[in-house]
């Protein structure tokens, strides 16, 4: 292991200066900017404390944003975690066509979420759309799923939902085959039939791939921006404005005001922190075997 | 579990078949899952037409720019710095990767203000350049966590054999490590070109002039320049921006299957 001393730094020169650049200063940019009153095109400005801070304690729609955004996040997390694992449990029994099977729920995590707005903006549509047609045919009662306030953020986790399950459904299968078999067999000569074996070997042991998806999930939830965008812009009403589209309406939209829109990025970090670490502890601690 | 799968693909198939249908027939109900008779018609308005918005053959070349550059910027950076990070020993090598890594906490959303206040401050808006280098930050750490996981596991001998040939680092980093690590250069790059190929909050920040939309903020325009009923040309959009990944992914499946296994399962 004999090297120059500058070498390693030579190596990391260009990948640091694009980190450093374009993370770290914004980063620590937005917290500055967050204590300020910066709008677009305004060459100066001037610290207001936490001016920024405090009008967000009185700003309604952006508490409707964070409730909006938090409640989109815990009730699709139930989809999220359940869906892709039974879809994974079934196609690891071994089914035939299972290339096939896990490529056609991959697929749509290929699409740009302008793509999947679009597609269920179509199929959701209350005259025209196909779903409502066969959901009456079916007996079912329908709405305008996505201008009704009651049903319009089922619609977007439902859109979610759709799009994101092959992605973890790949994740589950990898955790899957990192099980040994040896503990099936065993189980099933102690005479453990299936249903047994998944509550005592499969979870369990699936812990940290459960932790992976459930904080990675948390993280994009909380930053939920295009599904809305497309699909309802935040309507009706406010009924599913999120905190992302909130700060990219104040800071790029409506008002351009900089400073307001950083301290709600921070809030916004800081939540997603806090949720981050909650599940840490919730998840952590019991998985060794 | 066949008939599930076929499901999950039926809204797909409708956005294609909806492509390709007259646009008299789009809507008719019950909904027609053949579409006959067919036309191209709606791609060729999308691609050709000279049409203020329907600007989707521009924006598919934007696009591929953009998003090649973006793999080969992150590819160049992360690989760069991943190797040290592997094998060799250096003052701050530990903090690095430790900032690296923390970084992938950060939401992207958080920087959205700042970037673009940067980007507007070195004259990027509506370039190039402020698309690849912004999309290649994102990914960069990522990657740094990926490469160096696969660094790691080369063998010594390689480096230590060629070393007493008298190669420097940089010769041994290009001719033996990177040519034995091309899956995971490949999955790093299906995974770069995916997420710039696809990112919609930024180029809809940083892009106003019509003429550089990508095609996910260009789709967007379109939805909103026609009237509902017109879903052809959208549907044409969205099933053109969906065929490069669509030809990757059949072409490359286990790669990429193997990249989610481990950007998830070691992230």
């Amino acid at each position: 292991m004999r090297q120059r001393v500058l070498t390693p730094y030579l190596f990391l020169a260009p990948g640091l200066a694009l980190f450093v650049a374009f993370r770290v200063y914004p980063l620590l940019d937005g917290l500055r900017l967050s204590f300020t009153n910066a709008r677009l095109g305004r060459a100066q400005y001037a610290f207001v404390g936490l001016a920024n801070y405090e009008r967000l304690l009185d700003d309604t729609r952006f508490h409707v944003s964070l409730l909006n955004t938090a409640f989109y996040a815990v009730a699709s997390t139930l989809p999220i975690l359940a869906i892709p694992l039974a879809l994974a449990v079934a196609l690891n029994r071994g089914a035939s066509l299972r290339t096939f099977l896990r490529s056609a729920f991959f697929f749509p995590f290929t699409l740009s979420v302008v793509t999947v707005g679009l597609v269920w903006l179509w199929l959701l549509d209350p005259v025209v759309g196909p779903l409502n047609y066969y959901l009456k045919a079916l007996g079912i009662p329908v709405r305008s799923w996505l201008a009704d306030p009651s049903t319009a953020m089922w619609a977007i986790i439902l859109t979610s939902v759709w799009w994101v399950t092959g992605y973890y459904l790949v994740i589950y299968l990898a955790g899957l085959q990192d099980i040994p078999r040896e503990l099936y067999e065993a189980a099933a000569l102690d005479g453990a039939g299936g249903w047994r074996s998944f509550w005592a070997i499969t979870l369990p042991l699936l812990r940290p791939v459960f932790l992976f998806v459930f904080v990675t999930h948390i993280i994009g939830s909380f930053q939920i921006f295009g599904q809305v965008f497309i699909l309802t812009q935040g309507g009706p009403g406010d009924a599913t404005r999120t905190v992302v589209q909130h700060l990219y309406e104040t800071a790029f939209q409506n008002f351009f005001q900089f400073g307001s829109a950083s301290a709600m990025a921070w809030v916004l970090f800081a939540v997603i922190l806090v949720f981050s670490l909650l599940q840490f502890r919730l998840l952590r601690g019991h998985t060794q075997y | 579990m066949v008939a599930c799968a076929v499901l999950w693909l039926l809204p797909a198939v409708w956005v294609f078949v909806t492509s390709l249908k007259l646009t008299q027939n789009i809507v008719r109900l019950p909904p027609e899952w053949i579409p006959w008779p067919a036309t191209l018609a709606h791609y060729v308005e999308v691609l050709f037409s000279s049409s203020r918005t329907a600007r989707i053959g521009r924006a598919f070349l934007n696009s591929t720019i953009v998003s090649l550059g973006t793999v080969a910027l992150v590819l160049l950076t992360a690989a760069m710095a991943a190797y040290p990070l592997a094998r060799m020993r250096f003052p701050g090598r530990d903090v690095i990767f430790v900032l690296f890594v923390g970084s992938l906490m950060i939401p992207n959303a958080v920087v959205l203000v700042p970037q673009y206040i940067l980007t507007e401050r070195l004259g990027w808006l509506s370039t190039y350049q402020g698309l690849i280098v912004p999309e290649a930050a994102m990914t960069f750490a990522f990657g740094v966590f990926l490469l160096r996981q696969f660094f790691l596991t080369l063998p010594a001998e390689l480096e230590d054999a060629a070393r007493i040939d008298g190669a420097g680092p940089w010769r041994i980093f290009t001719r033996i490590v990177l040519p034995l690590s091309q899956p995971v250069l490949g999955a790093l790059a299906i995974f770069a070109f995916r997420s710039a190929w696809n990112d919609f909050l930024w180029p809809l920040i940083a892009v106003n002039k019509p003429d550089m939309f990508p095609l996910p903020v260009a789709l967007a325009l379109l939805r909103s320049a026609y009237s509902s009923e017109s879903y052809g040309p959208i549907m044409a959009g969205a099933t053109l921006s969906a065929l490069p990944l669509l030809i990757v992914f059949l072409v490359a499946n286990r790669r990429i299957v193997e990249g989610v296994r481990v950007s998830g399962l070691k992230g």
